[in-house]
């Protein structure tokens, strides 16, 4: 059994504006069993897309230690896949150069590769995209392709960092549809940073609520699945459970 | 484009070059103007033709296309990797930006007093001014290049789990790439001057020098006929190989730069 455990993570660093050490995260101790996905929640500032930032390995810890299946993450790595807010897909690689990009370095064949690349396209209905470029695609198609090339090289946790929050609402919606539809047929192990409410508790199983760079609460989600916007934006159950989240958020 | 506009433009190009043509010739028998100041038309493509007869334009033409050809090929060899290499460190790239932009505008002709002393009167002097004025410049833009690769491209690599040859081949060299090419397009055009320059003080052999040497016989329909060659040289050089180069890297990848 594969889990990702933080342990009393802390990233403290110099401000030059502020002429001070600044704590973005402070003590953070957090479990994710494998196939869970668990939404990060908070206003800005308090440290969500840091905390991230240091699982990914993109930057060291100031203290603590993040461990995935025993072993200390030390960099970035293949094993934490990474979806980007700015999508971050190869300008100069097709949409299917991009996906079969993990695979290829894992040292795949070209038919091997591609034929994975394929099969992920499919997943998100841009199997018709596949030989254009990035830039010929809308936000939402980029970030689609974002999520597959992630999830084509296979890895033991999904990290996503406030990935649908520069694409229009309506097909926010419809990407936060897709991915609980993908993560019920696949179940990888998610973590997903936002600062929206309704979505972090849209999706996730259990919701983390951060504030100065602590974790303020944890709110386990039973909401049926599948979910959908037509049944979730009246039902009670969600609109208690965003409520309750909002208010952490706010006080926070 | 279809090739109807191809001619048009073709001809927008043409029909102010022709007009200059025509008010040259106007001008000079109007004003019966002097072969010793400045030539005619006619004797300008007589001067033309015969200089391809009797293979001097092939001459020196050569040896300044395979001057310009080496000193750009060493440059770009050595500017593309040091270029990268210094780009990849936010800090190293801060420390030598300024350095770099000052040797890119000084560039080219100011190096030839300190190249003739260096490698003598001939092919290393010219060579060193165009390795000059190409190697700054690229190594500068390759600099530039992978400096600006957003953060999240390589950190997108890396957590695909990229390593550090990956991340050059794939990340940094293509990211680079529209600066790289347009570096070489911008140092080329130093070093096409630089070697003119170059050619009328320190060699034998050349268009410089062709144009240098008419000039002590007071053959100025071959000066003239010499400038008209430098020029088209470089037109096509820049408009069939550079420009296309550039339009197609930057484009395609949708990476045309907001200014």
């Amino acid at each position: 059994m594969k889990r990702l455990v933080l342990k009393d993570l802390s990233k403290t660093y110099f401000d030059p504006y502020a002429g001070a050490h600044v704590t973005a995260v402070q003590e953070v101790s957090l479990e994710v069993k494998q196939g869970e996905f668990v939404s990060v929640v908070g206003p800005s500032g308090c440290g969500k897309t840091t905390l991230l930032n240091m699982i990914a390995g993109f930057i060291p810890a100031s203290g603590g230690e993040i461990l995935l299946d025993e072993r200390a993450v030390d960099g970035p790595g293949p094993e934490r896949g990474v979806v980007f807010q700015s999508f971050a897909l190869f300008p100069w690689k097709t949409v299917l150069e991009n996906v079969a990009f993990g695979p290829k370095i894992r040292g795949l064949s070209r038919t091997e590769r591609e034929k994975i690349a394929r099969e992920y396209l499919d997943l998100v209905g841009l199997a018709n995209v596949a030989e254009r470029y990035p830039n010929e695609l809308s936000g939402g198609m980029q970030q689609r392709v974002g999520v597959v090339r992630a999830l084509a090289n296979n890895p033991d946790v999904l990290l996503m960092d406030e990935p649908f929050a520069s694409v229009d609402a309506q097909t926010r919606m419809t990407l936060q549809e897709e991915l609980t539809r993908i993560w019920q047929e696949r179940r990888p192990t998610i973590i997903f940073i936002t600062h929206d409410v309704g979505e972090a508790v849209f999706l996730a199983n259990r919701v983390v609520v951060l504030s100065k760079g602590r974790i303020l609460k944890e709110i386990e989600v039973t909401l049926p699945r599948p979910r959908a916007w037509d049944l979730l934006t009246e039902d009670a159950a969600f609109k208690a459970l965003s409520g309750q989240v909002l208010q952490l958020v706010r006080s926070a | 484009m279809p090739r109807s506009s191809h001619l048009w433009a073709a001809l927008k190009f043409i029909a102010p070059l022709a007009l200059l043509l025509l008010l040259w010739e106007l001008l000079i028998r109007t004003f019966g103007v002097s072969p010793r100041v400045f030539p005619d038309v006619e004797s300008v493509a007589r001067a033309g033709f015969e200089s391809i007869q009797d293979g001097s334009l092939l001459r020196h033409t050569g040896a300044s296309l395979w001057r310009v050809a080496v000193g750009t090929v060493l440059a770009i060899l050595i500017s593309i990797p040091l270029g990268v290499a210094m780009g990849v460190s936010p800090a190293v790239s801060n420390f030598l930006t300024p350095l770099f932009r000052f040797f890119s505008v000084l560039a080219g002709i100011a190096w030839i007093p300190i190249a003739t002393l260096w490698f003598g009167y001939g092919f290393g002097a010219i060579t060193f001014v165009i390795f000059n004025a190409v190697f700054f410049v690229v190594t500068y833009n390759t600099l530039l290049g992978v400096a600006s690769i957003p953060l999240p491209l390589r950190h997108a690599a890396a957590s695909l789990g990229a390593s550090k040859w990956t991340m050059l081949t794939e990340v940094l060299l293509p990211g680079a790439l529209p600066n790289i090419v347009t570096g070489i397009r911008t140092g080329l055009g130093f070093a096409w001057r630089g070697l003119i320059a170059a050619e009328m003080i320190a060699t034998n052999v050349g268009l410089g020098y062709m144009l240098f040497l008419a000039r002590d016989f007071y053959r100025t329909e071959v000066i003239v006929f010499g400038m008209v060659v430098i020029g088209i040289l470089w037109l096509l050089l820049d408009r069939l190989l550079l420009a296309p180069l550039e339009r197609a890297t930057i484009e395609r990848w949708g990476m045309v730069r907001k200014a």
